[in-house]
């Protein structure tokens, strides 16, 4: 079973249909790729995936068999969708430590009220999650920063921990968008490595917006391509990389065979 | 500085010890306050120092909507006197000066009623956020604040332009706390308490929740917290606060309350007191009630003639110190503070690494 479908999910905004019917499914344990020009939908898309915006009429989601089309972010969330941002929004006053363990919210054990009530164990429970988070941010290199505020770290830096943020929520699907943005070339490299050991580590099944193609190419098991909000390809990377109409959406119709291998490639 | 970070890391050595003991400490020197001043000073002191203690509960409360949870509430004046009212007038006797209502509630019944209510209010005033951000929530809440001072100012029932006489001091058997001196201990109690909780909460996933709302309301949302309930929560919190800082100061002597200690004015004090001391910054917010407190009550009859006539300066001196703030000093007192020891752990922290070898350079 797809652990994450969307039948004719749409988003208009005014006379502007950002997402017209795409309908994908995703299969568990698995990288799935999304790839198309700029403005063709695909933030647009984790917004509506992760309910920061509210899907259109006629559209459904659904996420682990559980109807999610309508719910609201912090619910998705709960169910184990996690996603990072193209322009991270971290908490940048908050220490990195503190970053990661809002990340754990969602797991916290004890009610809101808990603090005035019950300090031993908020404390005693703090204390299990704080060691976990240390161990996370041990992992992803940014143990040495734990202290620091997260507005203070480097741009590498900061991806990472908007990874460890995302990381730290114990999702079962991990939406990436655009994590290398930014980054030179070996920092990439080394991200994805990073995002590849994560995802054995916790099992996690990834969908990745990326617009390095290199990139997409040579971690993703499946890849559908967005134009003006519409799904016009997908399947392997092998198929997409020789499927015309994507070849079309990227560089116009004039464009020569050989010069659209040599831009894939790059 | 230095002096300040000695105090730091003292507190810390305490607290290692056991986590209560600096708070038993600092309780412990408190007690003795009203002795000094009523021997050395005068004991007018006490009574400026009590105020303190409400304001420093009110700074503190407000902190927690406004500093953790970032949402820019202007209201909270409204809710102190919401909570002063409603204990004074549960407390009074029936047919009293003017008209005034009377329940005849005792007055430690009277408080938690009064602190229950407020919350309740907080949970109104908290409303707007749900669909304003920033100026227009302040405004709005701006609204609330003003409509219940006015809602006091003319109605009969809650003082009117007279004001609430004879409010009952609360007691303890046979000991009544009628006195500066003895009111002192209940509102420092008070004050030290509220800080405590204030602690814990930001201390906790709750406090995190806050403080993820206020850096990224769309992140925080993303990351499983319940923007709404969490707002919502930070204005019922921050309303308990002012609801005993109001219920303690209607039964403060001379027990007697009037709508003109809650204007637009006390509420720009209140802001300074939390912009000073550092917003988001729990004893940068004590700091400033404190300071703010003595500099208000000090440049109260501060006059400059213009002309031959008396021109009261103290708005404008207020007003101005609120913008220098700003320009100059936007993290407040304890935003420096904090910078401070950040410093000084990282220099700590490298000194080790570096085997002591730093500490001679």
């Amino acid at each position: 079973m797809a652990l994450l479908e969307t039948r004719n999910l749409s988003k208009s905004f005014g006379g502007l249909q950002a997402i017209d019917k795409v309908s994908l499914k995703v299969e568990p344990n698995t990288v799935h790729g999304l790839i198309g020009p700029n403005g063709s939908g695909k933030s647009t898309f984790f917004n509506l995936l992760t309910g920061v915006y509210q899907p259109d009429e006629g559209s459904q989601i659904s996420f682990n068999g559980i109807d999610i089309t309508s719910s609201p972010a912090h619910t998705i969330a709960e169910l184990g969708l996690a996603r990072t941002f193209q322009l991270l929004r971290l908490y940048g006053e908050l220490s990195v430590l503190d970053n990661v363990m809002v990340g754990y919210h969602p797991h916290t054990k004890y009610g809101p009220l808990a603090p005035l009530i019950n300090g031993a164990e908020v404390r005693r429970q703090d204390k299990a999650v704080r060691e976990e988070m240390e161990e996370l941010l041990e992992f992803i290199g940014l143990a040495e920063h734990a202290e620091i505020p997260a507005a203070e770290l480097s741009g590498g830096q900061r991806r990472l921990l908007a990874l460890g943020r995302a990381i730290a929520m114990r999702p079962k699907m991990l939406l990436l968008d655009e994590p290398g943005a930014g980054l030179s070339p070996v920092n990439v490299d080394n991200l994805m490595s990073t995002i590849m050991t994560l995802k054995k580590r916790y099992n996690l099944t990834i969908i990745v917006v990326e617009h390095i193609l290199k990139v997409v190419m040579s971690t993703c098991d499946t890849i559908s391509v967005l134009d003006h909000g519409q799904k016009i390809s997908e399947g392997t990377p092998e198929f997409v990389k020789g499927d015309s109409a994507v070849v079309e959406a990227y560089l116009g119709r004039e464009m020569a065979d050989e010069d659209i291998r040599a831009a894939m490639d790059a | 500085m230095v002096f300040l970070s000695r105090i730091a890391d003292l507190i810390d050595a305490l607290a290692s010890r056991h986590r209560l003991l600096p708070w038993l400490i600092a309780y412990l020197m408190l007690l003795p306050l009203p002795f000094i001043m009523s021997t050395f000073f005068n004991s007018y002191l006490i009574d400026l120092a009590n105020r303190s203690c409400l304001f420093i509960l009110l700074a503190v409360g407000l902190n927690i909507v406004k500093g953790f949870c970032g949402q820019v509430t202007v209201g909270h004046i409204g809710l102190y006197a919401i909570g002063a009212v409603t204990s004074a007038v549960l407390s009074l006797e029936p047919g009293g000066f003017g008209g005034a209502l009377g329940f005849g509630l005792p007055v430690w019944v009277s408080i938690p009623i009064a602190v229950l209510v407020t919350a309740f209010a907080g949970l109104i005033v908290g409303l707007p956020s749900v669909r304003l951000e920033g100026a227009y929530l302040a405004l709005a809440t701006l609204g609330l604040g003003e409509s219940v001072r006015i809602f006091i100012a003319v109605t009969p029932a809650l003082g009117s332009s007279t004001g609430l006489m004879m409010i009952p001091a609360p007691s303890i058997g046979s000991f009544v706390f009628d006195s500066f001196t003895s009111y002192y201990y209940l509102v420092m109690t008070a004050a030290l308490v509220g800080i405590y909780f204030s602690f814990s909460i930001l201390r906790s996933a709750t406090g995190r929740a806050f403080q993820a709302i206020r850096e990224d309301t769309i992140a925080a949302s993303v990351n499983g917290i319940n923007v709404i309930k969490y707002k919502l929560l930070a204005f019922v919190l921050s309303a308990i606060y002012a609801g005993l800082a109001g219920a303690l100061f209607a039964h403060m002597p001379p027990g007697y309350l009037h709508h003109n200690n809650f204007t637009v004015i006390e509420m720009v004090t209140l802001l300074l007191m939390v912009v000073l001391g550092g917003i988001g910054n729990v004893w940068g917010g004590v700091i400033g009630a404190i300071v703010v407190t003595i500099a208000y009550d000090q440049t109260k009859d501060l006059v400059v003639y213009f002309m031959d006539r008396p021109i009261v300066i103290q708005p404008l001196v207020f007003g101005l110190s609120m913008v220098l703030l700003v320009l100059f000093m936007p993290r407040g007192i304890g935003g420096w503070f904090e910078g401070v020891l950040r410093n000084r752990r990282f220099i700590k922290r490298s000194e080790e690494k570096l085997g002591g070898t730093a500490r001679n350079s």
